[in-house]
C-alpha cells in the first residue's frame, strides 16, 4: 500500500479502547489524512472515553469534548471563531458515534448542513450505543440483538440511511468509508478536506465487544460488509453526483451474519429477508448512480 | 464575517492541546494472546525435492532482484538452468494458488532467472566455508555427482569428479534430448561449477580396483554413476538388426551421429527415456508407435511430456506388450500381447495380466527398447542392512573404520528417478559427509533431521549453514491460513512454445524465453506463503499503534507494552507470516 501520508501518526498508544476497536482504527486513518492543523469536536460517544481522562489525551490535536446533541452546533461555532481569527488553514471536524449522529445529534447536524457550515462531520458507526452498554440506535441494523432489543425482541426495523438523509440537504460532499479499505478512506478524507462547505463521512467501524465477535475479526467483518453490499462504498458530490467506489463480488450476506453473536438468533428465513432488503437497497443505489457503477 | 478585521494574521490554535499523552497507560497488561512474527514454510518449497526457497525466490523476482533470486536457488540447487527446463516441478502441484485460480509457473521463473544470469554473465556470491583437510572422490558427473561436488566445495571440501565419458553431465548430456535441454545451457552450468572449484576428470572410468586404492587419497567416495545399462525385453528376436535400445539411440543423437530413420519406429516402454526416444525419432522423420504394457495414466514419464508427444503425432498403444520379434525381408514384425487391468495398487497404478491369447502383429522398420535401466556394474549395487550402513532419504552412507566412507547416491538410491532428486541426493550426501567428518556417524541422522524443509523429506543447505531460513517454522502454510482478500484473480502466464510444425523439423528448444516484465508479473501472483514481503498490513491496521518500524531484518517489531493482543495483525497478514499464541505469564 503506497500512500505518502500514511506515515504520519497523530494518535498515541495507551488509549483505552477495547482490543480490536474499529473506531480507534478509523481515527488513526482519518488523522493521517487530516494532518495536525485540525480541531476536533467529540460529542458523547465511545471516543469520549478512548481519548483518555483529562489531562491525558491520546490525540496529538486539540479536542473539545462536548454534550451529546451538539456535534453540529459546536463545530459551527468553532468554525466561526476560526474565521474571525483569520485561520483558514485549520480544519474543523466533528467526530461522533452513530447515536450522536443518527439520533441525539441529528437536529444540530441537519441545521449545520442546511447552513452549509464549513466543516467535516465524521460519523464512526458501530451500530448501537456501545459506550453505555449496547443500546439500540436508529443505526442498529435489522435483525440485531442489543440490550434494548434482547432475545426474541431483536430489532425488526431497518437501519436509517443517514447518507441519503444528508444528500437530501444537498450537502457539498457525502461519502461512506470502511476501516477495511484504508486507501479509499484516506482518499475520501483528503478529498473532503479540499472541499469548502459541509461535508459528511460515514465510517463503518466494527465493534468486537458489542457485536459478539472475536477481536481479530474486526477488519474482516468490515470488509465483508462491503463485499456483501450491506455497506456499499460510494460518494455523492453536491447531493447529485453519485460514484460507487467498490463493485462487490456478489457475496451473500449469510457469512457476514454467521460470524457475529448479535445475529445468532436469525434463521434462514430471516436471512433470506435480509438478503432481499440488501439487494433492494443496492439496486436503488445503482439507479441513483445511473446504474453504471464505476470501478475504482 | 468578511468585513471584520482579523485579530492576528497567524493566530494560534484557539483550543489548547492536552500536554499529557496516554502513553502512561501500559495497556499491554490487558493482553492474554500474544501476536508475533513467525515465518512459516511454503508448501512448494517443501514439495521441491531439493528444498528451494520458492516463496522467497518469487518475492525477490517480483521486486526485480533477479541476482538475489538466482543466488537463492543456487544455495539449494546448482542447476537452475537445467531444472528450470527439465524438472517435472512437483512444487507446482502443491501451490496454494491453484485453489484460488491457477498455480504459479515456478519452473518458468526458475528458467528465466537462469537465463538472465547467463545473459548478464552474473557471478554468484556464495561464500565457501574455510577449507577442510578431507578429500572426496565422486564417481560419475551426472546431476547427483556434480551436486555432491558442488555442495562439498561450498562446505570447504576438495573433491575429484571422475567421468567415464569424454564430456561431463551424465544423463543431462547423453539422455535428455536437445529440444528439452540445449547443450550450451548444460555447458554453462558445468563450467560455473568448475569455476567454483569442482574438478572434473573426463574419460576416466573407475574400476572396482579404484575403490581399493582410493583410501590412500580420499576420505570418502560418492557413487553417483546412475543407471546407464538398459534392461532387456528378454523375448525372442531381441538381437535382430534394427532392434536398438533407447538410451544408446539418444546418446548417438546427442553425439551428433544422427541415424536416418525411415518408415515406422516402435518404441517399447512408458518412461521418460521411451518418450524422449519416441519424440527424437519423430524429429528424424519417422512415424512412431509407442507400445506400453499398462495404461497411459500409469506411465512413469512426466504427464506434460506425454501430452507433448501426443501433440507431435506419436501413437500410443496402451495395454499391449511385445512377445516376439521376427524379421521379414527388411521389416520387423512384432507380436503384441493384449493386456488387461487386473487390479489397481494403492497408488492407483494398474496391475496387469495377459488377456487370454489375444495377439496382434504390427510391421515396423525399427524398434527401440526403453523399458528401464539399471546400474552398469554389480559393485554399484547397494549394500544390505548391516552395521555401518545408514540409509538416508536419497542416499545410503556406509562408514568403515580405516577405509573411506562410501555414499551411494543419484539413481542408485533415489526414490524417484529425476534430475531434482539426483540433486537432492548429492546435497544430502555432502551434508552427511560433513557431519561424519566433523562429529562422526552418530549425529548424522539427527543433524539432517533438523535441516528438513517443513516436514521433509527435502533438505535445505541454508538451514544447515544456519542462514536466515533457520528461523522459519516447520509448519506448512495451507490455503485456509491465507487471507485471500488481498489477492486478485490473475491467470498464469502461458509458456511460449515453438509451433508443432516447427518442432518436428529440428531439435531446437521447444520452450521459448520469457521477458523480465512477464516474469515479474508471474512472480507477483505468488502468495509468498509464510514469508513477510513487508506489505505493512500489521502496522497499518494496529488499533494500538503498537507495531513499530525499525532497522531489524523483519523491518518492524511489536511493542508489547501497549499491544492488547486483539490479533488483527495476525488475521490481516495476507500470507500467514505471523502467529497468535496464548500469553504464557
Amino acid at each position: 500500500m503506497q500512500l505518502d501520508n500514511l506515515e504520519r501518526e497523530y494518535m498515541c498508544p495507551g488509549h483505552v479502547g477495547c482490543p480490536g476497536c474499529g473506531a480507534a482504527i478509523a481515527m488513526r486513518f482519518v488523522l493521517k489524512a487530516l494532518g495536525e492543523k485540525t480541531i476536533m469536536i467529540i460529542p458523547a460517544c465511545c471516543w469520549s472515553i478512548i481519548a483518555g481522562p483529562y489531562p491525558q489525551s491520546t490525540l496529538k490535536i486539540p479536542v473539545l469534548h462536548t454534550a451529546f446533541e451538539t456535534g453540529g452546533a459546536v463545530a459551527s461555532g468553532v468554525r466561526a471563531a476560526e474565521d474571525i481569527k483569520g485561520d483558514s488553514e485549520t480544519t474543523v471536524v466533528t467526530w461522533a458515534g452513530d447515536g450522536g449522529t443518527f439520533d441525539i445529534g441529528f437536529q444540530a447536524l441537519s441545521g449545520a448542513v442546511e447552513r452549509n457550515e464549513n466543516f467535516i462531520y465524521f460519523c464512526y458507526d458501530n451500530e448501537a450505543y456501545m459506550n453505555t452498554g449496547v443500546q439500540r440506535s436508529s443505526s442498529t441494523p435489522y435483525g440485531a440483538w442489543t440490550t434494548t432489543t434482547p432475545g426474541q425482541q431483536w430489532k425488526r426495523l431497518r437501519k436509517k440511511n443517514i447518507v441519503e438523509a444528508l444528500v437530501a440537504h444537498r450537502i457539498a460532499y457525502a461519502a461512506t468509508a470502511s476501516i477495511a479499505f484504508p486507501e479509499d478512506l484516506i482518499r475520501k478524507v483528503t478529498k473532503a478536506k479540499s472541499i469548502t462547505g459541509a461535508r459528511f463521512i460515514h465510517i463503518f467501524s466494527s465493534c468486537p465487544t458489542g457485536w459478539g465477535m472475536p477481536s481479530e475479526m474486526s477488519i474482516k467483518i468490515a470488509r465483508m460488509a462491503v463485499q456483501t453490499n450491506i455497506f456499499p462504498l460510494y460518494e455523492v458530490e453536491e447531493g447529485i453526483r453519485y460514484t460507487i467506489n467498490f463493485t462487490p463480488k456478489g457475496y451473500l450476506v449469510n457469512e457476514y451474519f454467521r460470524l457475529q453473536g448479535r445475529f445468532k438468533h436469525l434463521n434462514e428465513k430471516d436471512l433470506a429477508h435480509i438478503q432481499e432488503m440488501v439487494d433492494e437497497d443496492w439496486n436503488l443505489l445503482l439507479r441513483k448512480a445511473g446504474s453504471r457503477p464505476e470501478i475504482s | 464575517m468578511a468585513s471584520q478585521q482579523p485579530l492576528t494574521t497567524r493566530s494560534p490554535l484557539i483550543i489548547p492541546c492536552s500536554y499529557l499523552t496516554t502513553e502512561g497507560n501500559k495497556t499491554g497488561s490487558w493482553r492474554f494472546l500474544r501476536p508475533q512474527y513467525e515465518e512459516k514454510t511454503s508448501p512448494c518449497s517443501s514439495a521441491c525435492p531439493s528444498g528451494e526457497d520458492i516463496a522467497r525466490i518469487q518475492m525477490l523476482t517480483a521486486q526485480g532482484s533477479f541476482k538475489e533470486a538466482w543466488e537463492t536457488i543456487l544455495m539449494e540447487n546448482p542447476f537452475p538452468g537445467v531444472c528450470g527446463r527439465v524438472c517435472y516441478h512437483p512444487c507446482e502441484l502443491q501451490c496454494n494458488r491453484r485453489e484460488f485460480d491457477e498455480t504459479i509457473a515456478i519452473h518458468t521463473i526458475e528458467r528465466f532467472l537462469a537465463d538472465t544470469a547467463s545473459r548478464y554473465e552474473l557471478k554468484f556470491g556464495l561464500d565457501k566455508l574455510p577449507e577442510k583437510k578431507q578429500k572426496v572422490a565422486v564417481i560419475g558427473s551426472g546431476p547427483s555427482g556434480l551436486a555432491a561436488a558442488y555442495f562439498l566445495a561450498l562446505l570447504g571440501y576438495q573433491s575429484d569428479v571422475f567421468e567415464a565419458l569424454p564430456e561431463p553431465g551424465g544423463v543431462l548430456r547423453w539422455g535428455i534430448p536437445h529440444y528439452r535441454l540445449p547443450p550450451n545451457i548444460l555447458n554453462e552450468e558445468v563450467s560455473r561449477l568448475q569455476d567454483f572449484g569442482v574438478r572434473i576428470h573426463c574419460s576416466k572410468p573407475v574400476s572396482r580396483k579404484f575403490l581399493k586404492e582410493a583410501k590412500n587419497n580420499y576420505d570418502a567416495i560418492f557413487l553417483g554413476c546412475g543407471h546407464s545399462q538398459s534392461l532387456p525385453l528378454s523375448i525372442p528376436g531381441e538381437d535382430l538388426p534394427g532392434v536398438k535400445n533407447g538410451l544408446d539411440f539418444l546418446k548417438k543423437i546427442r553425439r551428433g551421429d544422427i541415424p536416418a530413420l525411415r518408415g515406422t519406429v516402435a518404441v517399447i516402454g512408458g518412461g521418460n527415456t521411451a518418450i524422449d526416444a519416441a519424440r527424437s525419432a519423430v524429429r528424424l522423420g519417422s512415424k512412431v508407435i509407442l507400445v506400453y504394457r499398462r495404461r497411459q495414466q500409469d506411465m512413469p514419464a512426466f504427464a506434460e511430456e506425454v501430452e507433448m508427444a501426443l501433440e507431435e503425432g506419436i501413437e500410443i498403444r496402451e495395454l499391449e506388450t511385445p512377445v516376439e520379434i521376427e524379421s521379414q525381408k527388411k521389416d520387423l514384425v512384432v507380436t503384441l500381447q493384449k493386456m488387461r487391468v487386473a487390479q489397481e495398487d494403492p497408488q492407483g497404478r494398474a496391475r496387469i495380466k495377459p488377456e487370454g491369447k489375444k495377439r496382434k502383429k504390427i510391421r515396423v522398420q525399427h524398434l527401440l527398447i526403453a523399458v528401464g535401466s539399471s546400474a552398469a556394474e554389480d559393485w554399484y549395487d547397494l549394500p544390505g542392512k548391516k552395521r555401518g550402513v545408514i540409509k538416508l532419504n536419497n542416499c545410503v552412507l556406509v562408514h568403515r573404520s580405516r577405509e573411506p566412507a562410501l555414499v551411494y547416491g543419484g539413481d542408485l538410491t533415489a526414490s524417484i528417478k529425476s534430475v531434482v532428486h539426483a540433486v537432492a541426493s548429492g546435497k544430502e550426501a555432502a551434508m552427511a559427509l560433513d557431519v561424519l567428518f566433523r562429529e562422526g556417524p552418530g549425529t548424522i541422522e539427527s543433524t539432517l533431521k533438523a535441516c528438513l524443509v517443513g516436514i521433509g523429506p527435502s533438505l535445505s543447505m541454508e538451514i544447515y549453514l544456519g542462514g536466515p531460513r533457520v528461523k522459519r517454522s516447520h509448519s506448512i502454510v495451507s490455503y485456509d491460513n491465507l487471507n485471500t482478500d488481498y489477492f486478485r484473480f490473475a491467470p498464469a502466464i502461458s509458456q511460449p512454445r515453438l509451433l508443432r510444425e516447427e518442432r518436428l523439423q529440428s531439435f531446437a528448444e521447444i520452450n521459448l524465453k520469457i521477458g523480465a516484465s512477464l516474469a515479474i508479473r508471474e512472480s507477483e501472483r505468488c502468495f509468498n506463503c509464510g514469508i513477510c514481503n513487508q506489505c505493512d498490513n500489521c502496522q497499518l491496521f494496529c488499533p494500538e499503534i503498537a507495531v513499530i518500524r525499525d532497522q531489524n531484518p523483519q523491518g518492524r517489531h511489536i511493542n508489547y507494552e501497549y499491544c492488547k493482543g486483539c490479533g488483527l495483525c495476525v488475521v490481516e497478514c495476507p500470507r500467514n507470516a505471523m502467529a497468535l499464541e496464548e500469553e504464557r505469564s
